[in-house]
């Protein structure tokens, strides 16, 4: 793998956290954004060590990363599955599953060419992405907040704190891809993750509450409120936009996709040497298999667990195997 | 061929070159006496010039008084008649031939076993004229030419610091053909400088006829939609390049210059932004970023947003289109299709026939394609107007012209098949392959992504001059 930096890493990681919080289903509330934030902030100060003194080394820390990532890939396909009602691909309906296979398929194919390029591509790219995501993101959500009802603000919570941040927690699946991905960042990792989490805070914010302004009085009877937010938009009078809002969810699956493949794939080289070609692939195949198994479930607190686990390893890792030379370069 | 010295005896030797040239007819031997000594004078026809070759080599040579040896005979001419400013030894066939094709003059004598060789090339050759592919309203009006010391005396007239380097040697076993490699020592980085020779160096082709010989030598070797080495014909901007740490390699018998390595948003740059004010150079740079973007994606986001997503459409625009299109007997997608292939048929007709023929071609497309089949209500008068748009978009960008083409067809098949989830898809795909392109480590996407603010000043706008005269860039801050 090469040398990335901090901008390109936040970039990848981003896109994947944006997919997942466009894939959020039920219904939001301020504690939602407040169980979110939390989350972040609490992911952040256990990322810290990690990255200050921290590093992937040993086999078993290696072989668990790898499962997180092919659970989580496949969380992602199973994400896109699930939205499949509320976002609008041609054939999908029509066939059923074959169609939904279809659809995993084809993005599966571009992310096995995507991932084919290596990680300098993919960064630079998701760079692009990123930022014509957050362009088409504006765009949309700004129309969206013409319509938007501010009372809907303060709706009384769905749901408690704790599953709020349960949620919250559950939505930051890129992570096992920075704990692969700092190992290779130009420059400062904490500088790094302060960043990340930073942006990842802010984007959270801004797109949450547009959502619960906009879609927050229907919060009940919808499944997908942040993309029902996007669909809501409607900048003229005899024209709806919430197609566009199809490119952006596309880009952003590709590009959370391809990354999951990618860090896994390296995983996979790092730990069997002799296992060379068909690498993507089987990762993908994996994955695949893994959002079969999820059959389009949510799994927030498995999500959540699996995630904490990780986290905790890692720490509990630095702490007892702490690694000087690992600190910020 | 054998590299064989020469032979000491003066029949011996001719006889070779017979030998070797298949008695060729336009390999000429003069064979006379000077200095009491046997000699020939050996030249290509039509690669010499017959006035200069009688004014400044046979009117001399002719009044040698007598010599003692043919070393001494050689040591008057080289050292004190000076017939030519470019006398290079020929010790053995190999070089005789390739100098003598180069167009060069080339003395034997009898008992010796070297000749020596005069520069009087007089072939004929295009002169200097307006570039036909790179137009410019403020800049000079001249190209490269095929003859590469007229191309290298156009960049030395135009850069006279002694920095510039020109580097000249031969590649293709048959052709021989004279290049050039030229740079500006104290600018480009000497390591991208070792591995363009060391990559010029696994070159062992037959021919060097066009820059397409050597382009896959000099480019990255994986899959890449895009040109990672530039072209340009024209000597301003080729300097330009070179004082920004490019290197350029030139081709004897092609009136382009290749560049390396080339940036993306260099195809939306040419000279005459920097002739206008910053505020219209950067609206007409903006205007080729929506013209390429138009010239791609217009057809297929047509083709899409009809076929599949109609609700981005207006009342009014979607009952326009649902009538034009109700008439037309294809679907969309085959319909835009059928229209730009007929588009790429015409304009291949309109290269490659005879300029006379071309107003023919004009007629045929403009009733038959324009008139006729929008009359009989084959194609739909919004696609054809899309399709237009598109290809107009695509003359704005000729650098870009065949990724455009093949593009433009892509998405359309995505558009049409997957409607803007194809798109999309197609759309990740091509970014990840510009971002993987890239020469010796230089990102083609730069400084776009990887991201660097020094170079937005002449690349998202075109900055004042007085603000770029400091900068002192070069390429090399976007090695990565």
């Amino acid at each position: 793998m090469n040398s990335i930096s901090k901008y390109q890493l936040a970039a990848m990681l981003l896109i994947t956290d944006i997919f997942s919080l466009f894939c959020t289903g039920g219904s939001i509330s301020l504690v939602t954004l407040g169980g979110m934030l939390s989350a972040a902030g609490v992911q952040f100060l256990m990322t810290l060590s990690f990255t200050q003194y921290g590093g992937i080394d040993t086999k078993g820390q290696k072989a668990l990363l790898l499962v997180y990532l092919l659970f989580f890939g496949g969380t992602l396909f199973s994400s896109l599955w699930r939205t499949g009602s509320a976002i609008y691909i041609p054939y999908e309906k029509s066939l059923g599953l074959w169609g939904r296979l279809l659809t995993a398929g084809l993005i599966a194919l571009v992310c096995l060419y995507s991932s084919s390029t290596g990680i300098r591509a993919v960064s630079r790219a998701a760079v692009i992405a990123a930022a014509a995501g957050l362009l088409c993101i504006v765009i949309d959500f700004g129309s969206a907040v013409l319509n938007a009802d501010w009372g809907n603000i303060s709706r009384p919570e769905a749901h408690s704190y704790i599953y709020e941040f349960m949620r919250g927690f559950a939505l930051s699946g890129g992570l096992g891809s920075f704990y692969v991905l700092t190992g290779k960042i130009r420059g400062s990792r904490s500088s790094a993750a302060a960043m990340y989490f930073g942006a990842k805070a802010a984007l959270t914010a801004a797109v949450l509450l547009t959502a619960l302004s906009v879609a927050g009085g229907i919060a009940g009877i919808t499944d997908f409120p942040v993309i029902t937010a996007a669909q809501l938009s409607q900048p003229f009078e005899a024209q709806r936009i919430d197609s566009v809002f199809l490119v952006i969810f596309v880009s952003f699956a590709v590009f959370a996709v391809t990354v999951q493949v990618m860090t896994a794939s390296y995983l996979l080289k790092e730990l069997f040497p002799g296992f060379r070609r068909w690498r993507s692939s089987t990762v993908t195949a994996l994955i695949i298999g893994a959002a079969l198994l999820k059959s389009g479930r949510e799994l927030i607190l498995m999500r959540a667990a699996a995630l904490a686990a990780l986290m905790l390893l890692t720490v509990l890792s630095t702490i007892k195997n702490p690694l000087p030379e690992q600190a910020d370069r | 061929m054998k590299e064989r010295g020469l032979l000491p005896s003066l029949d011996d030797s001719i006889a070779e070159i017979r030998r070797i040239s298949g008695g060729s007819s336009d390999v000429l031997i003069n064979r006379f006496v000077t200095g009491d000594i046997h000699c020939a004078l050996l030249c290509c026809e039509g690669m010499v010039s017959a006035s200069v070759i009688t004014e400044l080599i046979f009117e001399p040579i002719t009044g040698i008084e007598k010599k003692n040896s043919p070393g001494e005979l050689f040591h008057y001419i080289s050292e004190e008649l000076l017939l030519s400013t470019d006398r290079p030894e020929v010790n053995d066939y190999d070089t005789l031939f390739r100098l003598m094709n180069s167009g060069f003059a080339v003395l034997l004598a009898e008992g010796m076993e070297r000749g020596l060789a005069f520069g009087v090339q007089g072939y004929a050759s295009r002169g200097v004229q307006e570039p036909s592919g790179e137009g410019n309203i403020m800049g000079a009006h001249e190209g490269f030419t095929e003859t590469i010391r007229v191309n290298m005396s156009q960049i030395r007239r135009r850069l006279k610091s002694p920095e510039l380097v020109m580097e000249l040697f031969t590649k293709g076993s048959m052709s021989c053909t004279d290049m050039c490699l030229c740079y500006m020592k104290d600018r480009v980085p000497q390591e991208l400088i070792d591995k363009i020779k060391s990559s010029l160096g696994e070159m062992d082709t037959e021919a060097v006829l066009t820059t397409g010989y050597i382009r896959p030598f000099v480019e990255n070797g994986s899959f890449e939609l895009f040109d990672s080495a530039g072209t340009t014909e024209r000597p301003d901007v080729l300097c330009s390049k070179l004082i920004e740490g490019r290197a350029a390699i030139f081709l004897d018998g092609v009136p382009y210059a290749v560049v390396i390595p080339r940036l993306f948003c260099e195809s939306f740059q040419t000279l005459d932004d920097y002739a206008f004010k910053p505020y219209y150079s950067t609206f007409i740079r903006w205007l080729k970023y929506l013209a390429f973007l138009a010239a791609v994606l217009l057809p297929s986001f047509y083709v899409a947003i009809v076929m599949y997503h109609p609700e981005l459409l207006n009342s009014t625009l979607f009952m326009l289109l649902v009538e034009a299109e109700k008439k037309a007997p294809l679907s969309i997608a085959t319909e835009s299709l059928f229209v730009l292939l007929m588009y790429e048929m015409v304009r291949e007709a309109g290269v490659r026939l005879p300029k006379p023929a071309g107003g023919a071609v004009s007629i045929i497309s403009g009733l038959i394609i324009g008139d006729a089949a929008v009359n009989s209500g084959l194609v739909s008068t919004p696609l054809l107007t899309m399709t237009a748009l598109a290809v107009l978009g695509g003359l704005v960008v000729p650098e870009l012209d065949p990724q455009i083409t093949v593009l433009r067809f892509a998405f359309i098949i995505a558009g049409g098949t997957l409607g803007l989830f194809g798109i999309s898809l197609l759309a990740c795909a091509v970014l990840v392959n510009i971002c993987a392109t890239e020469d010796y480590g230089f990102p083609y996407t730069a400084p776009l992504s990887p991201f660097r603010s020094s170079g937005m000043g002449d690349t998202a706008v075109r900055s004042d001059i007085k603000k770029m005269q400091d900068r002192g860039f070069t390429v090399e801050e976007y090695h990565e």
